[in-house]
């Protein structure tokens, strides 16, 4: 008897401790300007990780784990950045990083993680040196779950010119925003390629919100389509006083326009505008989040929450593949990343980068924004 | 503790430090108000940051290279503008260089050579702990020194009541110029090590709020005090460190905390007094000297009574 | 020549926004001589006043436009009292004023951004009066909107009715009167506090006032004192403590920026406002028409 009841508190005993935790870091801006993106993110990450230890934590390699978000304000800050990062690998000793919305903030930690050996998964980064650097080398330990820029201008500028039939497009962009001026850039480049012509290039500084001056200057030059990368409350600034103007042509925008917001602050004068972005918000794939972020929060989920959810996942995936907690089995499992996430296919490239991802045309019909079509680029 | 984020934090006290000494200089003792020293601090980072990288020097020498350059090059544009602004009234001066601070951020934005808005990344890892700890030594003594000499009575007598220092043959301008010129450096050497701590830089970093960071940390220690001002950054870089919760707060409560300091006593945490053992010996002589006196007070009243 | 006149247009609409900011904020600085850095902070919050009037009390709009006026006085005299004053009774250094318009100027902004949030906000069309509904106005290849047409009547307006209590009324010859000697003309009677409290108070109305058009024309939200920062150019310009010449700076700064964000890059605009800062505060510090600057002894 006694032995029986011994056995049972040691298999008890066995069993809780099996139980054990796996920390993941986080870090994006709660505060600041991009703060609605960053608490988004934060949100996401904390319900996924409340979902995964309801059914007992995660499973790896026959162990489970629960997940425990270590979550930290980078204050949209580059030095607050590497501050939080040396924080998490140092202090809180995490196997894994997800998070680091901005390029901004994610290219100063790359060396920090590639040092350290920690893993990192940027939710929505794309500027291209986030993962390769300027000399052409890669940086070993830096992974993102959405496109970047270039292939971003590529697939706007696709949209206008084949799609739509555009052949004279005009600019309108941030000029000290890195994430403007490069989606610009790579969309004029591919625009012109397929044979449009770009009539018109102009920016205003951030902080900015008067932009009739720059506006007339490009109403003078009459593009049948206005390429607007810039973020969602500048854009809707922008698109009332081009309305106020008199500009009635199309506007095209990038993945800085979703947001719940655009529309209650653009009026009318985005309707029928269009813009690329990660996923359908209506998708099938993105339903189930959607709803359980929306009934747990009584708010919408931004893109931000599913591009971190996909973050999230695949370094649960990659732990899953890789039999491991360990970050060096991590990151290597993360090179060959081949998930379906809820923002489309994630198969992470030499670069470390998705490749070939779809991105998707949105239409903004009344209040919601419907999807139109997707499309992958080959390249 | 994890040991290099403990490191990280001191290097980030060290390296403000400096900036905040330069500025105490400049705010606390000779009483002129700057809005846009982030500009001296970016200036000094990017001079650096092509020194060291684009100048192809042996490493031994790249590091204290691009150091001297940045703060050369903010001692320099620091003396362009106090020529045109320090003999404006005190109101002048803090606009002036506010347009500094955020014209100096405009122009590197749109300078490609050194990245522009994006930022120039990858730039070398040379600041550790122990530069930052001999450089700080280093500059208090400088600073110490320069308050305790004729200079330093000089800023302080243009502080208190400028147009009878310039009657007493102070030649106002020049110690304002001094001043200047030596926060201006100072700053620059702070944004040098700052682009070779964080390895990235970009204007952004550089901003207004940047500057008014910088300027609390002076507030809070003190006005006139220099041991004020390092007790004021170590606070005000690691206070926010352990109250992250409060994140969204933290401004609020400075803000109102440099309006209460500034009412109720402009003197900060250090009371005007430095942490010497002359100091302290100061404050224990003033309040012997108030007991003494309450004790004499109080005996009359009761003399009287009798 | 269209585009021309239409940067005009641009111009001066965006001038009647600094001039009324500008305004408010010359007057302070002629009274007590020196920059109350709060004044941005106050602006936004007549901004955030109207905002919540309109659309949270559901009053019409020229009550809620009244509200956001009435309150920004308010605070601007709390502001007075409670951190100018004891600084005045001090006779603290002119050093600490400025520190504590700062200080204050961080803690509403930041006050504001820790409750309300940092998302901008818009004021709603359906609220405003029927006159804001319609679409621009033409004329030709012009277009103005009704929102810069509304501004320019209020600012015009508003502008002139303070001229005139200024120049021709008793109370605006004691404001006067104290800006230019605060000392004599408390021998000769005026009561400085009831000076300083009027003109806080009518620099604040004004303040909101600006707030809640530029508000309309653009957006709500808490980073707006930044954008004042042009204003005090603007009235550094036309010469601070000169309410006529922050009238003039504002608009002619305006017309510059338009003009070299138009025809030559929006990237110099900023730029050129701060060269003309400089230029100025090295030609001729007492701006276009000032009052000549004597050393603040």
């Amino acid at each position: 008897m006694r032995k029986l009841l011994c056995g049972t508190l040691m298999a008890a005993a066995a069993l809780s401790l099996n139980a054990q935790s796996v920390k993941i870091g986080w870090f994006g801006p709660e505060t600041g300007d991009s703060a609605l993106w960053g608490q988004a993110e934060l949100a996401t990450v904390q319900m996924m990780a409340e979902d995964y230890n309801a059914k007992g934590g995660i499973t790896v390699g026959g162990k489970k784990y629960k997940v425990e978000i270590v979550a930290y304000d980078d204050k949209g800050d580059s030095v607050e950045a590497v501050n939080v990062t040396k924080r998490l690998i140092s202090q809180d000793k995490v196997v894994a990083i997800v998070g680091a919305q901005g390029s901004g903030e994610a290219i100063p930690v790359a060396p920090i993680v590639n040092e350290a050996k920690i893993p990192l998964v940027c939710s929505t980064a794309t500027n291209p040196k986030v993962t390769v650097n300027d000399n052409g080398s890669i940086n070993a330990f830096v992974f993102r779950a959405c496109f970047t820029d270039p292939y971003q201008g590529k697939v706007a500028a696709y949209f206008a010119n084949q799609k739509l039939g555009k052949k004279k497009a005009a600019i309108f962009m941030t000029i000290d925003d890195p994430y403007s001026t490069g989606l610009s850039q790579f969309f004029k480049e591919s625009f012109e390629k397929l044979g449009g012509k770009v009539v018109a290039e102009v920016s205003y500084t951030s902080g900015e919100k008067d932009f009739r001056a720059p506006l007339t200057k490009i109403k003078a030059a009459n593009p049948d389509v206005i390429f607007i990368p810039a973020y969602y409350n500048d854009v809707a600034l922008a698109a009332k006083q081009a309305r106020e103007l008199g500009i009635k042509t199309l506007l095209l925008g990038g993945d800085g326009w979703p947001s719940d917001n655009l529309i209650s602050l653009a009026g009318k004068s985005l309707e029928g505008c269009l813009f690329v972005n990660h996923l359908d918000f209506d998708g099938a794939a993105a339903k189930p989040m959607r709803d359980e972020y929306k009934k747990k929060y009584n708010k919408n989920a931004e893109l931000n929450s599913y591009m971190v959810h996909d973050a999230l996942a695949m370094v649960v995936d990659a732990m899953q593949r890789a039999k491991s907690v360990e970050p060096v089995a991590i990151q290597k499992a993360l090179t060959t990343c081949d998930l379906q996430g809820i923002t489309g296919h994630i198969k992470i490239g030499p670069n470390h980068d998705p490749v070939g991802k779809e991105a998707w045309l949105i239409k903004i019909v009344g209040p919601d924004m419907k999807f139109q079509e997707k499309f992958a680029a080959k390249d | 503790m994890g040991m290099e984020y403990i490191q990280g934090i001191a290097i980030l006290i060290g390296i403000n430090l400096i900036a905040v000494l330069g500025l105490s200089i400049l705010t606390g003792f000779t009483g002129l108000f700057s809005f846009g020293h982030g500009g001296f601090m970016a200036i000094g980072a990017y001079i650096s940051a092509i020194v060291s990288t684009r100048l192809g020097l042996p490493a031994p020498i790249a590091f204290p290279a691009a150091i001297l350059a940045g703060a050369l090059a903010a001692g320099l544009v620091s003396v362009f503008i106090g020529k045109l602004t320090l003999n404006l009234k005190g109101d002048y001066f803090c606009i002036a260089t506010m347009g500094f601070g955020e014209a100096t951020r405009v122009i590197l934005n749109n300078v490609d050579y050194v990245g522009g808005a994006r930022g120039w990344a990858n730039l070398p890892q040379f600041t550790t702990w122990w530069i930052v700890l001999v450089l700080d030594v280093a500059i208090v003594l400088l600073a110490w020194n320069i308050i305790n000499s004729r200079h330093g009575r000089n800023m302080v007598a243009v502080r208190e009541e400028e147009l009878a220092a310039q009657m007493a043959g102070v030649n106002t301008f020049r110690s304002k110029m001094t001043a200047l010129i030596v926060s201006a450096a100072l700053a620059g050497i702070a944004g040098a090590l700052m682009a070779n701590y964080i390895q990235f830089i970009r204007p952004t970093m550089f901003n207004m709020a940047k500057s008014t960071d910088l300027t609390i940390m002076v507030i809070f220690g003190g006005l006139g005090s220099i041991s004020g001002s390092i007790v004021g950054t170590i606070l005000l870089v690691s206070l926010p460190e352990v109250f992250r919760n409060f994140a969204q707060w933290r401004l609020v409560i400075y803000g109102l905390a440099v309006i209460i300091i500034m009412v109720g006593r402009p003197q900060g945490i250090m009371g005007g007094v430095e942490m010497t053992p002359a100091g302290i010996r100061k404050i224990f002589a003033a309040r012997r000297a108030k007991a003494k006196l309450e004790a004499e007070l109080k005996a009359a009243e009761q003399g009287d009574a009798a | 020549m269209d585009q021309f006149l239409q940067q005009l247009v641009n111009g001066l609409s965006i001038g009647v926004i600094y001039a009324l900011m500008a305004v408010g904020y010359s007057l302070v600085y002629s009274i007590m001589n020196f920059s109350n850095f709060a004044h941005g902070s106050v602006i936004m919050l007549g901004a955030y006043f109207g905002f919540y009037a309109l659309t949270k009390l559901g009053v019409p709009f020229y009550v809620a436009f009244f509200i956001a006026a009435m309150a920004t006085a308010t605070i601007a005299v709390i502001l007075e009292r409670l951190a100018y004053k004891p600084l005045r009774d001090r006779r603290a250094p002119f050093l600490y004023f400025i520190i504590t318009a700062m200080g204050a100027s961080i803690f509403i902004d930041n006050s504001v951004i820790a409750t309300i949030g940092p998302t901008p906000k818009t004021f709603p069309t359906e609220l405003l009066p029927t006159f804001f509904q319609g679409d621009p106005l033409e004329w030709g290849a012009l277009t103005v909107g009704r929102v810069d047409i509304a501004i320019f009547l209020v600012a015009a307006t508003c502008l002139a009715l303070l001229m005139i209590f200024i120049d021709f009324t008793k109370l605006g010859k004691a404001i006067q009167a104290t800006a230019y000697n605060m000392k004599a003309s408390a021998l000769m009677g005026i009561n400085p506090n009831f000076v300083i409290i009027l003109v806080f108070a009518i620099g604040g109305g004004l303040a909101g006032m600006a707030g809640v058009l530029y508000g309309m024309k653009y957006q709500v939200f808490p980073q707006m004192s930044a954008i004042t920062l042009k204003s005090f150019i603007a009235a550094v310009f036309g010469g601070l403590g000169s309410l006529p010449g922050a009238l003039l700076g504002s608009v002619l700064l305006a017309l510059i920026e338009t003009f070299v964000s138009g025809y030559l890059s929006t990237q110099y605009r900023d730029l050129f406002a701060f060269i003309i800062l400089i230029g100025m505060l090295v030609v001729r510090p007492s701006g276009i028409m000032g009052k000549d600057a004597e050393d603040k002894a």
